[in-house]
């Protein structure tokens, strides 16, 4: 663990002073990040002018649940940056040069690329989350207890929807326009997924678990969501994971070297 | 004429190539407008008013959105600053073609896959959503629109264009295209109609070019806007038209000055 640790801590040094190389290049993205992070607040801020409630949810509860999603969209693309690199790896055959060394494959795949330029808009969106927190209504402990623990079962999820991307470029190369309808698709997260009329929201809920991932955690810090869908999140999540770990061994077992 | 009708045409099938990208890229639009279609759908019940809005003219401004970007924000021009620093510029410069004709029939090819798959997806979404919309039947309001997505796509092509050069100094030219994406979207009118925001507020956007892009056009299709004041927008289109074509050509004269084909 301490080994793995260390080497985390290392990859992150190096793609920092790479993605830190262009300060011109790496300022604006962030500016671009903050931006839209501000407007989405903004055109809140403008609904709840003249809107106290949408389907239920208070302005802040809005807030809430948006903040959420970038607490777990921000996250996973912080610590997982180096899934949208693996593409190269295999194309190109220097796969095989990581699959060699004494270090698990899927480790490095997963976690060698922190993205420093996501840390300052993580930190924006916990901050966000705290202050909304406060504005929220009939909390309990026990909704934050669940609330985290949520939160924490959506980030396995993340990580479970990035292992099975990596298994699919091993199988088919493709890996950047899955990433996307992922992020995409995760996006639809920013509002409740109550807000969406069947079949989409059945689709958003359980087949992209969206809603697993960003409106139950705040449901239930609401104390709105049931403790069967509470149980139900945690078994989707730790399905999700098995099911991916078994595609990635599988798609390995596949994996033909061809372009070394 | 007929070399960039091939440009235009050579686009197309080039799209048809890489198909499943397209078609992700088309998936990933649809999945946006839909989180921003039952936003709305949320925020303004069946039978009420909000901003000056009923449901049906709202979910048809968010609807309309789709093939407005179709005709007027899908682009390829952002090749532009790569083809600079890659020195593949100076293979046009030494052809006999204007390289800004090729990249505008180079749009105009990519548009036509984009507006195909965009009136598809509407057409899935009518039969899937049922959603109550607003048919416009004026001509006269028809034919503005018309007019305006027409100088929408000339507005935006010079104002891209520019973007593109940014090569000509730098090799980061994808950081200043992710902010522009950024305040297009939101300054454009792609999520909201600009005049739900405070007055002040709405009266900078409007004097900006962006808003003429995609909330002008929508707002004439729903008939919201007099015709004074559509003269009137059309009028400061042509003049933010100028303004960019001779700022375009400026830039590219100084920008040919300091290109040095690097990495040829």
């Amino acid at each position: 663990m301490k080994k793995y640790l260390k080497l985390w801590y290392m990859y992150s040094i190096y793609t920092s002073q790479v993605g830190l190389q262009s300060r011109f290049g790496a300022g604006l993205f962030l500016i671009g990040k903050f931006l839209r992070f501000g407007i989405f607040l903004f055109f809140f801020y403008v609904l709840s002018a003249k809107v106290d409630e949408i389907a239920g949810y208070t302005f802040w509860q809005m807030i809430f649940i948006f903040s959420t999603f970038n607490l777990v969209d921000i996250a996973s693309q912080l610590l997982l940056r180096e899934v949208y690199r693996f593409r190269g790896y295999v194309v190109t055959g220097s796969l095989d040069y990581f699959l060699i060394r004494p270090i698990s494959p899927i480790f490095r795949f997963l976690f060698g690329g922190a993205d420093i330029l996501d840390f300052p808009m993580f930190i924006t969106s916990a901050i966000l989350v705290i202050i909304s927190l406060f504005h929220v209504e009939n909390v309990s402990v026990l909704g934050i207890i669940a609330y985290f623990s949520l939160v924490s079962n959506a980030l396995l999820i993340a990580l479970a929807f990035h292992i099975f991307v990596l298994a699919m470029g091993i199988l088919t190369t493709e890996v950047d326009n899955t990433l996307w309808l992922y992020r995409d698709l995760l996006q639809m997260g920013r509002i409740p997924t109550d807000l969406y009329t069947q079949p989409i929201r059945a689709l958003i809920t359980f087949a992209m678990p969206v809603g697993i991932m960003i409106t139950f955690p705040a449901k239930a810090l609401f104390g709105t969501l049931s403790p069967f869908l509470i149980l139900l999140s945690f078994g989707v999540g730790f399905g999700f994971l098995i099911m991916s770990y078994l595609f990635w061994q599988f798609s390995l077992r596949r994996y033909s070297s061809a372009s070394s | 004429m007929k070399k960039y009708f091939w440009v235009a045409k050579n686009t197309w099938e080039e799209t048809l190539t890489y198909r499943f990208n397209f078609l992700m890229w088309r998936i990933r639009t649809v999945v946006l407008l839909l989180s921003v279609y039952f936003l709305w759908h949320s925020v303004i019940p069946e039978g009420s008013r909000l901003f000056g809005y009923t449901q049906n003219m709202m979910l048809t401004y968010i609807l309309l959105t789709s093939i407005t970007n179709a005709f007027v924000i899908s682009t390829r021009t952002h090749e532009i600053g790569d083809e600079i620093n890659s020195g593949d510029l100076s293979n046009f410069l030494i052809k006999p073609i204007n390289y800004f004709l090729y990249w505008f029939w180079k749009d105009i090819g990519d548009k036509a896959m984009n507006i195909v798959f965009s009136i598809a997806e509407l057409t899935i979404l009518f039969f899937i959503l049922r959603p109550p919309v607003f048919i416009q039947t004026d001509f006269t309001f028809l034919s503005l629109f018309c007019i305006s997505i027409f100088l929408a796509i000339v507005l935006y092509f010079f104002v891209n264009i520019l973007l593109g050069m940014i090569g000509f100094w730098s090799p980061e030219v994808w950081a200043p295209r992710f902010i522009f994406s950024i305040i297009l979207g939101f300054f454009a009118g792609n999520y909201f109609p600009l005049d739900i925001l405070p007055n002040t507020v709405f009266k900078i956007f409007e004097a900006l070019p962006f808003s003429y892009l995609i909330y002008f056009p929508i707002k004439i299709y729903l008939g919201q806007i007099g015709l004074p004041e559509i003269l009137n927008g059309f009028l400061l289109m042509v003049l933010w038209i100028g303004i960019f074509f001779i700022f375009v050509q400026v830039v590219w004269r100084k920008g040919l000055k300091a290109y040095t084909a690097q990495g040829r």
